[in-house]
């Protein structure tokens, strides 16, 4: 389907069948799609790896009698765990999103909820970035990128490497439709 | 004239520009040098420091030998700098505002500052300093012109370059206006009026206190009531200052304050002493903002500010608020912002309120933060309950007025938000200038069923941002529909946020692994 074709010819439709099929077009709430569930595995390594951090530094306090802070690393350290075990199930039913001919909608968070709509006529560029983990998960990053201040970079982490690339590819060419300065 | 061949500056850059350099360092020198009386030690101080301005001065010579710039067709070309060079373009195009400034030692002669902002980093893209008058204004028209004629494209209708265009008066205040606008400030502008004037006072402080005010030594001896009453008008006396300062401060900052209107630029001048001239493409405009604080509302006035994507150098990041008029009333609003943005009646908004709930959940909130501050005062006042009786009473006020502020309006091709304890603040967005939409719900405000719409421009800060509050959340997810729909559908007249000519604009689809 020419998405692109929607974006650069959408003619100013006032009729009610005209804004609900604009309407359609922009992304809702329903049927998001899911990351790639091997990012659950990417953010537990990132949690255990900062629980590993933690627990070497509390025994050399300990062994230089820094009991009270050794004692707060520890905990720290524990919530690490816990944060391990817990966290990346729930992020992960939290992260969303959905494209659609007018623009890329995201769901992320899990105490402050936040739903971003892109619209593609207002993409400037799109990136993908692999880190250390993500690459040995063979999963990519994509962020989106507007003219915006707050909300200027739209990101969606944890995609197969390959769809993560499609994304990309798709969004940079939908991104063109509208090139006004 | 166009500049068409490298130009330099005007001689006097040298001094400026050294000036500028020294004083840094000269100036905290010299006044050690003279409060300390002219120790042995400070005067050795005092005289390495100002030898350094002999390198000073000759650095800011070598600096105006190698600094050229001219207009290279649809480009203004700047080459700058003594050892490392800098060779810079700025695309007429991407101009965002210009400004010409003269600070007062400027005006006596005759030369001005010209500055040019992009939507690029945080600084100022290009900053002439310094010209002569002429020269800046017509560099000034060069470049407008210029981009005027490239924005305008292959189109024939854009009149020809450096054709005078038709000028209308927007806006002009007159010294009563400025009376009223300095006597109206925020509160927050007294208020450091009257600390810095506390200041002065303080340093010029006569040794025989005036005998009114209590001696130090004495106050033990005095009843309460006397020490309230000290205090009572020592505060009041400090606010009248302050108060005196800020309209004497508006009166000199905005003297002679004139907003117009060309066909595709907004243009305003002011300034006793120092004065300033700043131009807005029209099509540069992202937002517009009206603030109406809580002293001026009940007066029906009102500042508009003119949201653009062009750093401001005070606030040293992307996005700038011109206040193109300081003081509007109520009944010009419509008037004003009709001119500047077109096709919105103002007047004719009709609000959608938040949520009740949004009362209750800002009640909550003062009722907190008021009960701190109360738990603060107890270790000060005597009675210790006292400060806790006025805590729910203040909140529930300030909820309601809290609410009342809040809320949003569509109307065809612009979104309009409205929020604000004190200071009532609207956000006027065209469509075509929104950039991204958010809704974001807290866990308190899922409880109630909740959610606040961020709408995301290439204007503005962190902090400063259009936002409907505290919306049922049903309406705030058709709300996001409805704005993204918009965005989606109305072609786009952005600016890129890379910069004119130092960052090459990032291919699309780049990046990666």
């Amino acid at each position: 389907m020419p998405h692109d074709e929607v974006v650069r010819e959408a003619p100013p439709d006032a009729s009610e069948a005209g804004v609900a099929a604009r309407q359609d077009a922009v992304p809702d709430l329903s049927a998001l799609r899911p990351l790639d569930p091997r990012v659950m595995k990417a953010w537990r390594v990132a949690w255990l790896v900062r629980a590993g951090l933690a627990a070497p530094a509390a025994v050399v306090l300990l062994l230089l009698g820094r009991g009270l802070v050794a004692v707060a690393l520890a905990a720290l350290m524990l919530a690490f765990f816990a944060a391990a075990a817990f966290l990346p199930r729930a992020s992960y039913r939290a992260w969303g999103f959905q494209l659609r001919p007018a623009g890329l909608l995201v769901r992320h968070g899990l105490l402050w909820r936040t739903v971003s709509v892109v619209p593609h006529a207002r993409i400037q560029y799109v990136d993908t970035r692999r880190g250390p983990i993500e690459r040995a998960l063979g999963l990519a990053t994509v962020v989106v990128y507007t003219a915006g201040s707050r909300g200027a970079a739209v990101r969606i982490p944890g995609l197969d490497a390959a769809d993560a690339e499609a994304l990309r590819d798709r969004l940079a060419a939908l991104g063109e439709a509208d090139d006004a300065v | 004239m166009t500049p068409s061949e490298p130009q330099r500056l005007h001689p006097f850059t040298v001094v400026f520009d050294a000036a500028a350099t020294a004083r840094g360092f000269l100036v905290p020198a010299l006044f050690g040098g003279v409060s300390a009386g002219g120790g042995e030690f400070e005067s050795v101080l005092t005289w390495t420091l100002a030898l350094l301005s002999v390198p000073t001065i000759l650095f800011a010579f070598a600096r105006y030998l190698t600094f050229r710039y001219w207009l290279a067709g649809e480009e203004l070309v700047i080459d700058s700098g003594v050892l490392s060079r800098r060779h810079r373009v700025i695309p007429l195009a991407r101009i965002q505002n210009i400004d010409v400034r003269e600070s007062a030692l400027q005006r006596i002669c005759g030369v001005a500052e010209l500055r040019v902002e992009t939507a690029g980093a945080g600084e100022t893209e290009a900053t002439l300093r310094v010209l002569g008058r002429a020269q800046a204004e017509s560099l000034r028209e060069a470049l407008l012109a210029g981009r005027r004629t490239v924005v305008a494209g292959g189109d024939d209708a854009e009149p020809a370059a450096g054709e005078a265009e038709p000028v209308r008066e927007l806006a002009r205040l007159s010294a009563r206006d400025l009376i009223i606008a300095g006597a109206t400030a925020s509160e927050a502008g007294i208020v450091a009026a009257a600390l810095g004037g506390a200041l002065q006072l303080l340093d010029d402080l006569p040794i025989d206190l005036p005998a009114f005010l209590p001696d130090p030594e004495r106050i033990v001896e005095l009843s309460e009531d006397t020490l309230l009453i000290a205090v009572v008008s020592i505060a009041g006396g400090l606010l009248l200052i302050g108060w005196i300062f800020s309209i004497l401060g508006a009166l000199v900052t905005y003297h002679g304050f004139t907003l117009e209107q060309t066909s595709s630029e907004l243009r305003k001048r002011y300034g006793l002493l120092s004065r300033r001239e700043a131009v807005v493409p029209l099509e540069r405009v992202q937002a517009v903002r009206i603030e109406e604080s809580w002293i001026r509302q009940p007066l029906r006035l009102a500042a508009l500010k003119v949201e653009t994507a062009g750093g401001t150098p005070q606030e040293r990041q992307r996005g700038g608020a011109e206040a193109f008029l300081p003081l509007a009333r109520a009944a010009d609003v419509q008037r004003l912002v009709e001119a500047v943005l077109g096709g919105l009646d103002y007047d004719a908004l009709r609000f959608r309120p938040a949520h009740p709930r949004a009362r209750r959940r800002a009640f909550i909130r003062y009722t907190i933060v008021l009960a701190l501050v109360a738990a603060g005062l107890t270790f000060a006042l005597e009675p210790r309950w006292l400060p806790f009786l006025p805590v729910l009473p203040l909140a529930w006020l300030a909820a309601g007025r809290y609410y009342r502020n809040l809320g949003y309006a569509l109307a065809p091709g612009f979104v309009v938000t409205r929020a604000g304890l004190l200071d009532r603040i609207t956000w006027i967005i065209p469509d075509r200038r929104i950039q991204t939409v958010h809704l974001i719900d807290s866990p308190f405000q899922r409880r109630h069923g909740l959610a606040d719409v961020v709408v995301d421009t290439a204007a503005g800060g962190r902090l400063r941002e259009a936002e409907a509050k505290d919306i049922a959340y049903a309406d705030a997810l058709a709300l996001v529909r409805e704005l993204a729909a918009r965005a989606a559908f109305t072609p786009a007249a952005a600016p890129r946020p890379a910069s004119a000519a130092r960052v090459p604009h990032p291919p699309r689809g780049s990046g990666g692994s």
